[in-house]
């Protein structure tokens, strides 16, 4: 992005900084969106950093010290294995936000939740196009199938997709994807439908362009708004389903540090009188997925105010 | 309006279908994992295909999924040609029963190659009977080829007596010409059944009827003697390595081999510390993994192993494959001292070992398992001739039990096979065969797996199907899903209905003020406070509240538990699964008011009213509400979805028993009928919640009503 921005002529440079400015104006103008911000960079930077932010290892454990309270050896107290809990936060922060384990060796930037989400916007956003922009009898069918789908309590859904497929990364990402088809599909459609009606769509129809051309280079482009902050919420949705999977014990699979896994754990050993293992990863999924919809709010909140 | 309600109604009957063809197709994606699943991960090949076989998942997913939604039942009728029927046991199972014409019900068992039909009586008292004249032959062009087949191994077959085979032979050579006769006369099933009775009585005389039990006890009893001998497992493992198939056995096996090796060699070591060293070699290179060089050693070691162990690795073997000449030339061989000096090693190990067989065989073969326990204490008094005598008896004893059982078998072998249609223990429909000489494995219930020979050879699972109101039953009670659903859907509707009742007033109320104070503060507290509750995850809060009212303040319990009373019976215990559900319910309908008020308040009725001179009160709750609620109440009922998540978190938090639990419970354990049912029916409530919201909102609408 630095790069392409030193290879424009020097001319372009004010009206460029102007327009990213004006973007981010939008969000210092908001104090709800900038609370949201905080927090939702908060939990970013902790997860990239975590190495340089603990000197413990998520997996390292102390039997000397189990359920132990806060203390200045271990700041958040540890788990029934005496593993440190400030270290599992932010390594399990890193698996929902900026890395996807594939297996033992590999893996991929970007978190699984954010994965998820692009999987099913890749997935929902050409349906909702194909059934928007085409119509008749692909309309009708596309709309039937996710109707069927959308009757699927969403976490009926994914119990029965886990329990299908086996509980992995990989499959966590495609079951939250499969169960954001509908809704994301439903919404680009809703804006194809608008948009086809519009004097450029029929220029480009005149000029003889492929349909797959109208969609994707056409319409998709203006309907980015609403789908980008729709996205952000559902990057929300998909923090609050990796958790309610891993407290099922459908998430990824032990010894990974998973937040929802670590509250079903830690939730035995409440009522025998050491909630800090329960308390922490149950503070911390709730306060990312309120960031991410403080930010979403705010932006949504702003962006209408203009309108 | 009926139209349009028609409408709806036929695009649900079509979504639940597309739901029940999704429901189907996810669960079912990896039978293979559920036999897995339920048996454990040590099962045989033979025993996943056997489970497969009995819960109809080897069948294609069209027809299982026919069965799933209409049932089997009718079909199975069809097969068996009587009526069937469902009874519930007093214990809570299921039992289908044929019913004969006169009203009676039956079953049938197969024990050996005879049917039992067990006949209910009026007192419910179970009679069984023989009822081999339900027997019908299988296709005679097949069964003649079979059986000329047979001839030819008949022939050499050493383990049968010459004069035996003689008997035999003549109707077997009698059944083949009446097989292949194209006599006219025989080709109705009754004329053929008919022609074949004498040659097949001759047969049947033949067959001695303790045989087969005997047969089984013999391999019973060779199981366990080497299962309990450790040099004869080391010779056993002897010869799994030197297999072709011994570079796919896993870690596991080796560990569990090596482990037999160093028994065996901790056995021999006072006696022959030579062949114990290259035992315990052996074993270190199978704990280190590799097979070759263990193998090696194995190749090295089996002879002197083997007469070490007066071949008795033999013995079992042929008991245990029902070889019974090679079985008796064994015992026949310690007879001999030319064969058998009983040397001082030899005297170390073999009186041991021939008392685990004396002793296994003791149990059901009394004449067999005293005879060689006699002939142990004949060989620890010193006494060697005695015991040579009592050998060369066990060893007649032994081929003589061998004759029998092979006469038996072979006559067996040479009926003409047949087959029947009928209704087994196991609540199938069965297709018995004999004559096959397959073996089948059978998991029941309690008692584990059973090998069963010549049996069924098809196997229709019997239910009514999830249309007619039975889902199947449980893989992990046994029992009936239906049953326990319906309990576990009332208590979820008790959780989910008190939060509801809860929840709609208080947030409509919240609401409205929020959204009469657009952008003040006391609307910034709310809305935000609603919010954070409505996203964050039901777990986190559940937690808690959890932590501040049962661990800090102690106020009322962090769990239910209600075990087999009603959720009511135990107010407290609800307190806090409803406020966990009601906060997140709270926020998010709270935000809906919210919204639709404050439209309302900014339309330009409200400015009239206002400019009218009504006062605020009136305006508001004459005018704003009544529309401002409108959204809302449509879009409560379509939440019934998140609602219904939101309500298997609760329960897994509480322990509630209630339907998300059983759901979690059944996914985890892959209890497939039960995932299916619990499915459908959450979908179910789903659907119909929104067909109301539909409904209702064409009613509350009048815009709606009178286009």
């Amino acid at each position: 992005m630095a790069e392409s921005e030193q290879s424009n002529p020097v001319s372009t440079h004010p009206s460029r900084w102007k327009r990213i400015g004006s973007r981010f104006s939008i969000l210092f103008a908001s104090k709800t969106a900038m609370i949201g911000l905080f927090i939702v960079l908060f939990w970013v930077l902790a997860a990239i950093f975590a190495p340089l932010l603990t000197p413990y290892s998520p997996t390292e454990q102390d039997y000397k010290a189990r359920n132990s309270p806060p203390s200045a050896a271990h700041i958040l107290g540890t788990d029934d294995l005496g593993r440190d809990l400030w270290a599992r936060l932010i390594y399990g922060a890193r698996v929902v936000l900026v890395m996807l384990p594939i297996n033992d060796h590999l893996w991929l930037p970007i978190g699984t939740a954010i994965w998820g989400v692009l999987l099913g916007l890749i997935v929902g956003a050409t349906l909702g196009l194909m059934s928007g922009y085409m119509r008749g009898w692909k309309d009708e069918v596309v709309m039937r199938g996710l109707d069927a789908m959308m009757a699927f309590p969403v976490i009926l859904l994914y119990m029965i997709i886990i329990a299908a497929v086996g509980s992995s990364a990989t499959n966590v990402v495609l079951a939250i994807a499969i169960v954001g088809v509908p809704g994301i599909a439903r919404l680009v459609r809703s804006l194809a439908l608008d948009i086809r009606t519009r004097d450029y769509i029929r220029a480009a129809e005149l000029r003889g362009e492929n349909p797959w051309y109208i969609m994707f280079v056409e319409i998709l482009p203006n309907a980015r708004g609403p789908i980008i902050i729709d996205a952000m919420l559902r990057v929300g949705y998909a923090i609050f389903a990796m958790g309610t999977l891993g407290f099922l014990g459908l998430g990824l699979p032990p010894p990974s540090a998973d937040w929802g896994s670590m509250v079903a754990v830690g939730r035995r050993f409440i009522l025998a009188g050491s909630p800090w293992a329960a308390i922490w990863p149950s503070l911390a999924i709730a306060s990312l997925v309120v960031g991410l919809n403080l930010l979403a709010d705010g932006l949504r909140e702003e962006t209408m105010r203009y309108q | 309006m009926t139209k349009f309600i028609l409408r709806r109604l036929l695009l649900m009957l079509l979504t639940m279908f597309l739901v029940s063809v999704a429901v189907f197709a996810i669960t079912s994606a990896a039978p293979g994992n559920v036999a897995r699943n339920v048996l454990g991960i040590q099962i045989t090949p033979e025993q996943e295909a056997s489970f497969l076989a009995q819960n109809g998942l080897d069948k294609p997913m069209v027809e299982r999924y026919i069965s799933w939604l209409a049932g089997t039942d009718w079909r199975a009728a069809a097969k068996v040609g009587l009526g069937l029927k469902r009874i519930k046991t007093t214990d809570g199972f299921t039992e289908w029963w044929a019913v004969e014409e006169d009203g009676t019900m039956i079953r049938w068992v197969l024990e050996g190659e005879d049917l039992i039909a067990r006949r209910q009586q009026a007192d419910g008292s179970v009679v069984e009977q023989p009822d081999n004249g339900r027997w019908q032959i299988k296709d005679a062009k097949s069964e003649a080829a079979r059986l000329q087949a047979y001839r030819a191994e008949l022939q050499n077959d050493p383990q049968i007596a010459e004069a035996d085979r003689q008997v035999i032979l003549k109707p077997l050579d009698r059944i083949l010409e009446i097989l292949n006769s194209t006599d006219s006369q025989l080709s109705s099933p009754e004329a053929l059944l008919s022609a074949l009775a004498e040659p097949e009585g001759v047969l049947q005389a033949l067959r001695d009827g303790e045989a087969a039990k005997q047969k089984q006890d013999l391999k019973n009893a060779g199981e366990e003697f080497a299962g309990k001998t450790a040099l004869i497992q080391a010779i056993v493992v002897a010869q799994r390595l030197s297999d072709p198939a011994a570079n796919e056995l896993k870690q596991s096996d080796l560990q569990f081999m090596a482990s037999q090796l160093s028994r065996a060699s901790a056995k021999i070591k006072p006696v022959d510390p030579g062949l114990a060293d290259q035992l315990q070699q052996a074993y270190e290179s199978l704990k280190a993994g590799d097979a070759q060089a263990a193998k090696a050693r194995m190749v090295e070691a089996t002879p002197a192993l083997i007469a070490l162990t007066g071949n008795l690795g033999a013995l079992a073997d042929g008991l245990q494959n029902g070889d019974y000449l090679l079985a008796a030339t064994v015992l026949r061989d310690l007879s001999d001292p030319a064969k058998m000096p009983f040397d001082e090693a030899q005297m170390a190990v073999l009186p041991e070992i021939l008392g685990a067989a004396g002793k296994a065989l003791q149990a059901t073969q009394a004449d067999l398992g005293d005879a060689l326990l006699q002939a142990v204490e004949n060989l620890q008094a010193g006494q060697t001739d005695e015991a040579r005598k009592a050998f060369l008896q066990a060893a007649d004893q032994l081929a003589a039990k061998g004759l029998v059982i092979a006469r038996t078998d072979a006559a067996g072998k040479a009926l003409v096979g047949r087959t029947f249609w009928g209704i087994d223990t196991q609540n199938h429909a069965v297709r018995w065969e004999t004559g096959s000489g397959k073996e089948v494995w059978v998991f029941i219930q309690g008692t584990g797996w059973k090998a069963y020979s010549g049996g069924p050879a098809e196997y229709i699972p019997l239910q009514k199907g999830l249309v007619r109101g039975d889902p199947g039953v449980s893989l992990r009670t046994g029992r009936p899903v239906a049953d326990l659903l319906y309990i576990r859907l009332r208590n979820s509707l008790i959780l989910a209905g008190i939060a509801f009742v809860i929840v709609m007033p208080l947030a409509l109320v919240l609401g409205v003020i929020a959204g009469l104070k657009e952008g003040k503060s006391s609307d910034r507290i709310l809305s935000i406070g609603g919010m954070m509750f409505s996203v964050t995850p039901e777990f986190a809060t559940g937690i808690f509240l959890i932590i501040i009212f049962s661990f800090w303040l102690k106020l009322v319990p962090g769990a239910t538990v209600f075990g087999e009373k009603a959720p009511w019976s135990r107010p407290d215990m609800l307190v806090l699964p409803v406020l966990t559900l009601a906060l997140i319910e709270l926020g998010y309908v709270m935000r809906i008011t919210r919204a639709s008020m404050v439209d309302v308040m900014k339309a330009p009725y409200i400015r009239t009213a206002f400019l009218k001179g009504l006062p605020y009160r009136r305006v508001v709750m004459k005018h704003g509400i009544r529309n401002a609620l409108m959204a809302p109440i449509t879009v409560i009922m379509l939440h019934v979805n998140w609602l219904l998540g939101g309500i298997v978190v609760v329960e897994v938090i509480f322990g509630y028993p209630g339907l998300g639990s059983y759901l979690l419970d059944s996914a985890l354990f892959k209890d497939f009928n039960a995932i299916e049912a619990g499915a459908m029916i959450l979908v179910l409530v789903a659907v119909i919640t929104q067909l109301l919201a539909d409904i209702t909102y064409t009613f509350i609408n009048p815009r709606i009503r009178y286009s």
